[in-house]
This record gives structure tokens, sequence and C-alpha cells, in this order.
């Protein structure tokens, strides 16, 4: 019986790691793109997110937030219906855009980077994402912002690069709950 | 009855024209596009020609109205009432579409930057059923506007043709003093 426990104490994730959960109400994955030299917003309407950190020592922790790539939400239906096709996400295929933080570090109070692989449409690169971590009630807001260049993943290629920009920026607002 | 419009005046008039042309047509081809990178183009072109007869507006209103020209000259009363309302409901449409549609591409979260150099603040916040709104009457004010702008022309060739008054030839200066 000692033994049993002592088995299952092993097998356990680490105590301090608590895995949070999303309010997905609350929170926000934005996208800012230049069209026709118009910044327009965007964003997702389904992500997950995966999270398992102490508040006072999140450099230690492990974040993962996958993103549904048929849930972009551009401003019209029909941009919606043109980001799924192939030229852009190509979302039959490639239904998850992934970002995996493999560490993260403190640069302030509240501030820090999270380094990790960003997955999109089967290509993978670096990334380094700064955000703040902000307590709201029993909940934690982390927020930050990166660009990115769609032709980096292969998003919106041909005709497109006229008129949409390479440059965009990605903002994330997101409340994790205990 | 040779008296014209100055010519910044009639400057502006045919270009008004030109511009509503584009934005008419390219708006009507919208319509039935399916989204690709020639109609985001097109969306630019349409909202830019339109802005741009919304910005000469108030140097045409000054223009028109430091004008002496007797409007009223060889009309019958109903006629120069008439001419006076076409034209008075003319000026509030020039106004009224390019609004609307400003109004419109606010609400749908679509600003605009004016021939992609001039960003224009948005008149009202990103709200869709508004949007669909003013989309409505967008459509409902150009096609008042495109009547009456019918009207308006077949007015000027019904006084060039049938009462050859020389009212099309103040507007038209290369029809000055021909008999
Ligand atoms: C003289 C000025 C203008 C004319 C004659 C004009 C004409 C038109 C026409 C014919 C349409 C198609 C309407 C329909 O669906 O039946 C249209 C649509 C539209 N216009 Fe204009 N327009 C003018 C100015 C503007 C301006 C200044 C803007 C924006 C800044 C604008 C934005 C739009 C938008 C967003 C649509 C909707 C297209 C769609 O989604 O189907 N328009 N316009």
């Amino acid at each position: 019986m000692k033994t049993l426990f002592v088995l299952l104490m092993c097998l356990a994730p680490p105590v301090w790691a608590q895995d949070w959960k999303l309010d997905a109400g609350k929170s926000q994955v934005q996208f800012v793109i230049k069209q026709m030299n118009v910044s327009t917003e965007g964003g997702f309407r389904r992500f997950i997110v995966h999270a398992s950190f102490d508040p006072a020592k999140p450099e230690a922790g492990r974040f993962r937030v996958d993103v549904d790539t048929a849930s972009a939400d551009t401003g019209s239906a029909e941009g919606d219906d043109e980001v799924k096709r192939p030229a852009w996400f190509d979302s039959k295929a490639h239904p998850w855009a992934i970002f995996s933080a493999k560490n993260v570090r403190r640069e302030a109070d509240g501030r820090y980077t999270a380094f990790g692989d960003l997955a999109i449409k089967g290509q993978s690169h670096a990334l380094a994402a700064p955000f703040t971590l902000t307590r709201q009630g029993n909940a934690w807001l982390a927020r930050g912002r990166f660009p990115l260049k769609r032709s980096a993943y292969g998003i919106g290629g041909g005709d497109w690069t006229d008129v949409v920009a390479d440059d965009l920026e990605v903002r994330f607002n997101l409340v994790l709950l205990p | 009855m040779n008296q014209g419009y100055r010519w910044p005046l009639v400057g502006l008039h045919w270009l008004t024209l030109l511009l509503i042309v584009v934005a008419y047509v390219i708006g009507s081809l919208l319509e039935d596009m399916t989204l690709s990178p020639l109609k985001l183009k097109l969306y630019a072109w349409h909202k830019w020609a339109g802005m741009t007869v919304l910005f000469f507006l108030p140097l045409r209103l000054l223009l028109r109205l430091t004008e002496r020209i007797d409007h009223a000259a060889g009309l019958l009363r109903w006629e120069a009432r008439a001419s006076a309302a076409v034209h008075g409901a003319l000026y509030l449409l020039l106004l009224l579409v390019p609004l609307l549609g400003w109004l419109q591409s606010s609400a749908a979260g679509f600003s605009v930057v004016w021939f992609g150099v001039l960003p224009l603040p948005d008149l009202v916040g990103k709200d869709k059923a508004l949007a669909e709104f003013f989309k409505e009457l967008h459509e409902g004010s150009v096609n008042l506007l495109v009547t009456l702008v019918a009207l308006h022309a077949a007015a000027a060739l019904y006084h060039q043709h049938v009462r050859h008054d020389g009212v099309l030839a103040r507007m038209v200066p290369w029809l000055r003093n021909k008999p």
C-alpha cells in the first residue's frame, strides 16, 4: 500500500504546477493586418490554452496556445471563408496553429518573454512573444503582441501579396483562472 | 444668354460626373464579385473616387453661391422651382451618398485611407448591424442620385435641343458662341 502511494506520487505532476483554465469569454487572440494600406483588426473565435505555472515564478511554467484556423473573424463573411482556403490557412489540412513556449524569461516585474515555436500550416519557426502578467481578482491576465510575416508560413501568397501587407501583428489577451 | 459659369465650377461639375460614374460602375461591380485581390482594389478605388466627390463639394458650393447667373431667366415659375429643387437635392445627395458610404465603411471596421496615403477618421465604431443599416441607406441614396442625375441631364438636353436657350452652354464652354 505504501509503495503504491509513493509510486503514484512519482507519476503525478509536481504539486506547484497548477493547470490553469482559460476564461474564453474574456480572452482574445487578434491580428492586425494591412490591406490596401488600411489597418484592419481581426481575430479568432476559438482557441485553447494549456498553461501551468506558479504566478510567483512563471519562468518555470509551461504555456501552449492552440488556435483553430477555421475560426478566423476577418470582419466580413467572405473574408472568413477566404482565409480557410488552401492559399491562406488551408484549414482542412492544417486545422490548428500552435504556439508552444519552451521557456519563459523574466524581463522585469510582471514582464516576461516566452520563447518557443509557432507552427502554422505545417511550418514551424522560433518565436519570442513578450507579455505582461497581471492579477485580476483571482485570475491572471497574460497580454502581449508580436510581429509576424505571412510569407514565413506561406499564408496568402499569389496575387494577394499586392493588396495585403506581409507584415502583421498578433495580439493576445488571455485571462487564466486557477 | 451667352453668360456661362466660370471655368473652375465647370471643371468641378464635369469632374464630379466622372467620379460619380467611376464610383457607380465600380460599386455595381462589387455587388456581384466574390472576394479577390481585384475586389479589394476596386473597393479602395470606389471609396477614393467617392471621397473625392465629398472633398470637392465645399469648394463647389462656395463657387456656386458666388455665381451671378439668373437661373430663373426665361423659365416659367414651376420650371424655375423644379430646377432649383432638383439642384438642391443633387447637392444634398452629393453630400449624403459619400457620407453614408463613409459611415458604412467605418461601421464595418474597414477604415478609409484616401488614395492609400491619407487615413480618414472612422465616423462611428465597429458595429455590424449599423453597417448593414448604412449600407441600405447608401444604396437607396445612390439610386436617388442616379435618378436625379438622369432627370438633370434630360432637362439640360431639352434646353439645348427644344428650347435652344443656351442653358447647356453655360456648363459646356465649347457650345458657347454658337448659333
Ligand atoms: C459619389 C459617390 C458614390 C457613389 C455614386 C457610390 C455608389 C455605390 C454603388 C452603386 C454601390 C453598390 C450599391 C448596391 O449594393 O446596390 C455602392 C456600394 C458601396 N459603397 Fe459607394 N458610392 C459612392 C461613395 C462611396 C464612399 C465615399 C464610400 C466609402 C468611403 C463608399 C462605400 C461603399 C461600400 C462599402 C459599398 C458596399 C459594397 C458591398 O459591400 O457590396 N461609397 N456604392
